[in-house]
């Protein structure tokens, strides 16, 4: 759903300029469940070029590695999915249960990502799985991942551009930056005038939870709907995009020792960062004091 | 004498993993099973973590309606923490659940229903290739406008609430965010160049007019009254479903539940059609006899779904998610769970709103006939009629409020329910919180109450109900098991997508 969302070309658009034929999609095709099982199977033994495959949602294992939890025509998920990998010549994972397991990755449905299991390579389809083109598994993580990155990668891929990847397969493009660039409250972040319940105006990161200095994603650069984001609006950052998304530590407040931050901003250290803090609250101006400057 | 087939039918286009097996005598369906083929534990997940945390985890149960389940998991917690909401921000969770609906019965009316309309088994059909001109899948002439103006609407939701799907700017208390009077005035304008669009596109005609439509009878007339009327998304749904026969099928059991939706803070003009505080009203009815709705008849059983048996029904304050899998067919066939109000199966959504509501034309198209893939289906594409008109009233109530939010404190022990409709009817979380973590909590989605399997006596699950009786015309294309099925706007969430690159292959480089 998120995708239908673009803007600047359209899912329209794009797929006309890119030449895309949507083979299938569950929420818009319509062909026959007749038609979907011969594309299937023409797919499968190399009849009908299968060029992107998406993966959205974890590959399901459970219970006890059968996959029964997920299952098509009576057979489980994860085998169409293994195979129709093999077949395809760039395969991504969009959003971050299909890229690193997620939500269900801890729980009895035994969900996995494609090619990781949270922190670590490997997944369902194993550390040295490659594409027909040569490519690993490419990482869209989020929930949901941003109509703009799958229209990006889609594009770069169809285009023949380099994809520079993270150590986690994730484009560096769009998971170079820190969900906390380009937060609206990065003044009230820089002076630590911190929020302690929702609805102040303030830093979320200290009290509230948010990750945006932990979490890489261009949430705060090209914006959601075109216009805004969770920490614009009071919402801390939750990580979606972290490998270990969900986290197993309640949402909405962060953990910390005295005060601060137990996980501080990605490969800050600990003691500068106390001289630092310590020094900028007492540096903040007035109207950050009394949250005067709007977010 | 005729012949018994049986055939299973993965459906497509239902936001998810179902599969629907039929009996077929003589062509016409004679038994079914509604099979949901996916368990994801959802609820088991969230136990054991933190009081808030249902407001980031069940958002993200769909991928279409996570404004509906933050607006739960978050009356769940206003209830368990005797939190009250000012008036401000309970307007602002009502224009932002109200958007969600806005744009999902307009992409499911003319995206993911219509599309069957340019199926090719309806290549004989008088109005055939203007189908396929208007709702060929990424191509036809409505589905680009109604791809490009829904998006538009939606920024509604990223205004309030910073994103759309699955924001979780609504709080036990009230809300997050902080409108500005810049941000409420570009929500008008956003809501008003939809309903303009809404207007001209889908209505061919005025709110106001369509407003006056109270009977079948005065359907008929605004249908022969004007081209504008004949030839909108409205008028040519009406045209080509009655050809084609929907106003005969999909009947089902006739049950309709509403748990209530869109509170009316006291300092509105706005009125809701009963007392009871509510814009949607609640209530169960069977035909159109309407009684009150008491969520304590809310039962769910388990006797044909792949979970530990227990006996007869469980409220979900009680229930049990233990999966049992087999994988096999047997007694047990699905993922989905059984409710029953009061032992009844129900059918939720914008028919059942609109009946229990006792909305004059749908109550003379139901009183008549019955319900039908036809009324459901025309439900859905006029809802947007009924709430415009007080999203326009509350966006301009909202100037100048400054207050969203009244702190409940630290959430620590406590039971509570929240109950609202999401686009698709009836939704419910019940949650129990013991010592600062979740104890328990169980969802009722409005696809579980239209998915369910038979109940621990046998009676078959509405889309189970609405399939029997169907003719089936061709069984390599069985199109009509779709039409039923997705006049409940099924949402079972979705998971592969395959996709193939175009001329360009050849040049393709890395």
């Amino acid at each position: 759903m998120s995708l239908l969302g673009l803007e600047s070309p359209d899912l329209i658009e794009l797929l006309r300029l890119l030449d895309i034929e949507v083979l299938w999609h569950p929420s818009l095709s319509n062909g026959s469940p007749s038609e979907h099982q011969k594309l299937t199977e023409r797919m499968l033994s190399g009849h009908q070029q299968l060029d992107i495959l998406c993966i959205e949602g974890a590959i399901i294992r459970g219970p006890g590695g059968t996959g029964m939890y997920d299952t098509v025509r009576g057979k489980p998920k994860k085998d169409l999915v293994a195979a129709l990998a093999k077949r395809a010549r760039f395969v991504v994972a969009v959003g971050t249960c299909a890229s690193f397991g997620g939500i269900g990755a801890d729980g009895e449905v035994e969900a996995t990502g494609t090619q990781y299991h949270k922190w670590d390579k490997g997944g369902f389809l194993g550390e040295s799985f490659t594409t027909q083109g040569g490519l690993p598994v490419i990482n869209l993580p989020g929930c949901p991942c941003h109509c703009d990155v799958v229209a990006g990668i889609l594009t770069a891929l169809i285009s023949g551009y380099h994809v520079p990847l993270s150590q986690f397969n994730a484009p560096l493009e769009w998971y170079g930056m820190l969900v906390h660039q380009g937060c609206t409250r990065n003044e009230y972040h820089e002076y630590r005038v911190e929020e302690h319940d929702f609805g102040e105006v303030g830093c979320l990161f200290f009290h509230m939870g948010c990750h945006g200095p932990l979490a890489y994603g261009p949430c705060n650069k090209i914006l959601w709907n075109q216009r805004s984001s969770k920490t614009r609006v009071g919402v801390p950052c939750f990580g979606c995009t972290r490998p270990d998304f969900p986290q197993s530590y309640p949402f909405y407040e962060t953990q910390n020792i005295e005060g601060i931050p137990l996980q501080l901003p990605d490969g800050v250290d600990r003691a500068h960062y106390l001289a630092y803090k310590g020094m900028a609250a007492a540096a903040a101006p007035k109207r950050l004091r009394e949250r005067k400057t709007k977010i | 004498m005729s012949e018994k087939i049986k055939m299973s039918v993965p459906l497509n286009r239902v936001e998810g993993d179902l599969e629907i097996r039929v009996e077929i005598d003589g062509g016409v369906v004679s038994d079914a099973w509604s099979s949901g083929t996916m368990f994801r534990g959802f609820e088991n997940i969230l136990v054991g973590r933190g009081p808030l945390d249902g407001l980031v985890i069940t958002p993200r149960v769909c991928g279409i309606c996570g404004t509906a389940h933050l607006t739960a998991a978050a009356l769940a917690l206003d209830m368990i923490s005797g939190a009250k909401a000012p008036p401000g921000a309970v307007k602002v969770r009502n224009l932002t659940l109200m958007t969600e609906t806005l744009q999902s019965d307009i992409r499911h009316g003319l995206l993911m229903f219509a599309a069957d309309f340019a199926n090719p088994a309806y290549k004989k059909c008088s109005l055939f290739r203007e189908a396929v001109r208007r709702y060929e899948p990424f191509k036809g002439e409505t589905v680009i406008e109604v791809i490009k103006e829904t998006k538009k609407v939606i920024e509604i939701i990223a205004i309030l609430g910073g994103q759309w799907p699955h924001s979780s700017y609504i709080v036990p208390g009230g809300i997050t965010s902080m409108p500005s009077t810049g941000d409420l005035l570009q929500c008008r304008h956003f809501l008003r160049r939809y309903r303009s669009w809404y207007e001209n596109q889908v209505l061919g005609c005025s709110l106001e007019r369509w407003l006056e439509v109270k009977s079948r009878s005065d359907l008929d007339m605004w249908l022969g009254e004007n081209d504008s009327h004949r030839e909108g998304d409205l008028g040519f749904y009406i045209r080509f479903a009655r050809e084609i026969g929907l106003d005969k099928i999909g009947k089902g059991h006739g049950n309709f539940i509403s748990y209530g939706s869109l509170p009316l803070p006291e300092d509105t003009e706005i009125c809701g059609p009963r007392e009871g505080g509510c814009l949607v009203p609640a209530g169960f009815a069977r035909g159109t006899e309407v009684t009150p709705f008491e969520q304590e008849r809310v039962t769910e059983h388990v006797a044909h779904s792949w979970f530990e048996d227990y006996d007869g029904g469980k409220h979900p304050f009680e229930g049990e998610t233990r999966p049992y899998a087999s994988g096999q067919e047997s007694k047990k066939y699905s993922w989905a769970k059984a409710p029953r109000y009061d032992g009844f199966p129900a059918e939720t959504g914008p028919l059942a709103e609109m009946i229990i509501a006792e909305h004059p034309l749908f109550a003379d198209l139901v009183g008549r006939d019955g319900p039908s893939v036809f009324a459901r289906e025309l439900a859905r594409l006029v809802r947007p009629a009924q709430t415009i008109p007080a999203m326009e009233v509350w966006l301009s109530e909202l100037a100048g409020v400054e207050h969203f939010y009244a702190s409940p404190g630290i959430i620590t022990d406590g039971h509570g329910f929240g109950l609202t409709q999401a686009t698709r009817g009836a939704l419910g979380h019940w949650v129990k919180i013991a010592n600062g973590r979740i104890e328990h909590y169980q969802i009722i989605t409005p696809t579980t109450w239209h998915a369910s399997p038979r109940d621990s006596d046998e009676i078959r699950g509405p889309w189970e109900e609405a399939l029997v009786g169907t003719t089936i015309k061709d069984l390599s294309d069985p199109v009509e098991l779709g039409h039923v099925v997705r006049s409940f706007d099924a949402c079972l969430v979705c998971t592969v997508h395959t996709i193939r690159g175009g001329r360009n292959l050849a040049r393709y480089k890395l």
